[in-house]
């Protein structure tokens, strides 16, 4: 059997209790060795796919094709809730936020963080959204890390080697896991998309995080660890035709350098706007600004990158540094709100970020921009 | 069975989403421009309560959570919203918004 959860694979040398998604055990015993069935019931019908032990039920059925809702893929949101209809199911991560959506009495779960312990049959009530069918469909990858480099005083940069390589769309996210650290943690691909055997992410450390103190305690080159994606349908599609707007904040400006290097590579921007927000709080947060001023610079007049700072004005050695950029004070949605006014037209935007100010955005999105849902993408970081 | 008071329409911000408890029942009312809607509290989604993520603009009502809409004028969904979203029937009176509201309107979250 090839082993798929990402707990089956603990990355070597790590810790074996506790070196993947589902944590606690990495033996498996003979029945163990089956992969079990799991049906799902949808609107649309039943659909019928494998699960191998310790697997999360949303990976199994995504990477077999399967268009299920899920939104952040990591037990926060809720959006992947279902129903146990009948069958044994092992509960796995008892804290995961996602649970308050959930009626546990009732025999509601959430797919991204459940495996089974033997053949299901699972409701799901809600209907993905129709374009997850149209994205590369996701597998299990191992990552070896490499150019681990740190930014700021907490943001860090490192890029996975992947095997087999990755299909995806710029936007897009991938699981990952790392050895000693409990569950999986979702990050936004930065590079140019397409198929790769590199992927580049950038991790802002959240005070207390598992996962961002592991990676800031030391330089985490030639580590191994095991990878679910691509994930996330907050994308760009050329073929809409649309001006593009992004508003990040600190770390969410990873999807947004990928976006923006598919839409320059291809010369997008010779035909439509761009106006990109990034939001810090002080001049010593910055960072990718000289990738942002190249991306404005081969594109002038088309593409405006603003950098606003909450926290007071820019430096004057800062703008003198980075001509192409514009520097703004305030918070990183209403200095968009400002610079954008009567620019609506046509535009999908794409917001991401730590999700007070996700929700910032995306209200002002509704309010003021009177953007429809369809052109409004968006990723929240927690 | 019976209208009952749900706040005065004075000082009701036009697009002003607002939670009240009317006689035990939990509603969320919205003020649509001198015209009124009295909703049940919770997303038809997801049950997300309304009264933080609801948002309404231009007809449109929005759920922060996911995005739902529904036209609020009669309460059918657009966009990539589901459900339609359910309404208690209201009245100005006196400076007073008036819902009829018999038994809490609810949603049938775990479907078959
Ligand atoms: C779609 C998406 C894209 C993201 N992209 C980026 C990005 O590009 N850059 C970035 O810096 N951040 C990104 N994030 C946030 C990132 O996933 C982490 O939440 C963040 O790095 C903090 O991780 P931590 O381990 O330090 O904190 P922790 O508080 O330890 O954990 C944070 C998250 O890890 C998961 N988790 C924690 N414990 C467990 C457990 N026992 N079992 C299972 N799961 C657990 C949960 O999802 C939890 O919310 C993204 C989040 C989402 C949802
Ligand atoms: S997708 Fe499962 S909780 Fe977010
Ligand atoms: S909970 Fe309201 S849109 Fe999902």
């Amino acid at each position: 059997m090839t082993k798929r959860g990402l707990a089956s694979v603990a990355p070597e040398g790590a810790p074996s209790n506790n070196a993947g998604f589902a944590g606690g055990r990495t033996t498996l015993t003979y029945a163990d060795r089956l992969s079990m069935k799991i049906t799902v019931q949808t609107k649309a019908g039943a659909r019928t796919f494998d699960c191998d032990p310790n697997e999360k039920l949303l990976y199994a059925g995504l990477r077999q094709g399967l268009a299920l809702p899920y939104e952040c893929g990591t037990g926060t949101c809720g959006t992947c809730k279902a129903r146990t209809v009948s069958g044994p199911l092992k509960p796995g991560w008892r804290a995961a936020p996602g649970r308050s959506y959930l009626k546990e009495d009732r025999g509601e779960f959430l797919l991204c963080q459940e495996t089974a312990a033997g053949d299901c049959t699972v409701h799901v009530p809600g209907h993905a959204p129709a374009e997850i069918a149209s994205l590369p469909r996701p597998a299990y990858h191992t990552g070896t890390l490499g150019a681990y480099a740190r930014l700021t005083s907490d943001v860090v940069s490192f890029t996975l080697a992947v095997d087999p390589g990755m299909n995806f769309v710029s936007g897009q996210f991938a699981v990952c896991a790392v050895p000693g650290v409990e569950g999986g943690r979702a990050y936004s691909m930065v590079n140019d998309p397409g198929q790769t055997q590199t992927l580049e992410f950038v991790v802002k450390a959240k005070p207390g995080g598992k996962l961002s103190e592991w990676i800031f305690a030391a330089n985490r080159d030639r580590t191994r660890m095991r990878v679910f994606g691509p994930l996330g349908r907050a994308v760009f599609r050329p073929e809409e035709n649309k001006n593009i707007l992004c508003i990040a904040g600190g770390s969410g400006i990873a999807g947004m350098m990928s976006i923006l290097a598919d839409a320059g590579g291809a010369g997008y921007f010779a035909g439509h706007r761009g106006h990109v927000f990034f939001g810090v709080r002080t001049a010593a947060d910055v960072f990718y600004l000289d990738r942002l001023g190249a991306f404005a610079a081969a594109c002038p007049g088309n593409l405006e990158i603003a950098v606003a700072l909450s926290e007071g004005p820019a430096p004057e050695a800062l703008k003198a540094r980075h001509p192409a950029l514009r520097f703004q004070t305030g918070f990183v949605h209403a200095v968009a709100a400002a610079a954008m006014a009567g620019k609506y037209e046509n535009i999908v935007a794409f917001v991401a970020g730590p999700p007070p100010m996700v929700d910032g955005a995306l209200r002002m999105l509704i309010m003021e921009a009177r953007l429809s849902a369809k052109d409004i993408r968006y990723d929240k970081f927690g | 069975m019976a209208w009952k008071r749900v706040c005065s329409v004075d000082g009701f911000a036009a697009n002003a989403v607002r939670k009240f408890t009317v006689d035990g029942v939990e509603v969320v009312a919205v003020n649509l421009g001198g015209d009124f809607r009295v909703i049940p509290p919770m997303c038809p989604h997801m049950e997300e309560p309304l009264g933080e993520s609801g948002l309404y603009q231009d007809g449109v009502f929005t759920c922060t959570k996911h995005l739902w809409q529904w036209d609020l004028k009669t309460g059918a969904k657009t966009g990539v919203a589901e459900r339609d979203i359910k309404m208690y029937r209201t009245k100005v009176e006196g400076g007073e918004l008036l819902a009829f509201i018999d038994k809490p309107l609810e949603y049938e979250y775990v479907e078959e």
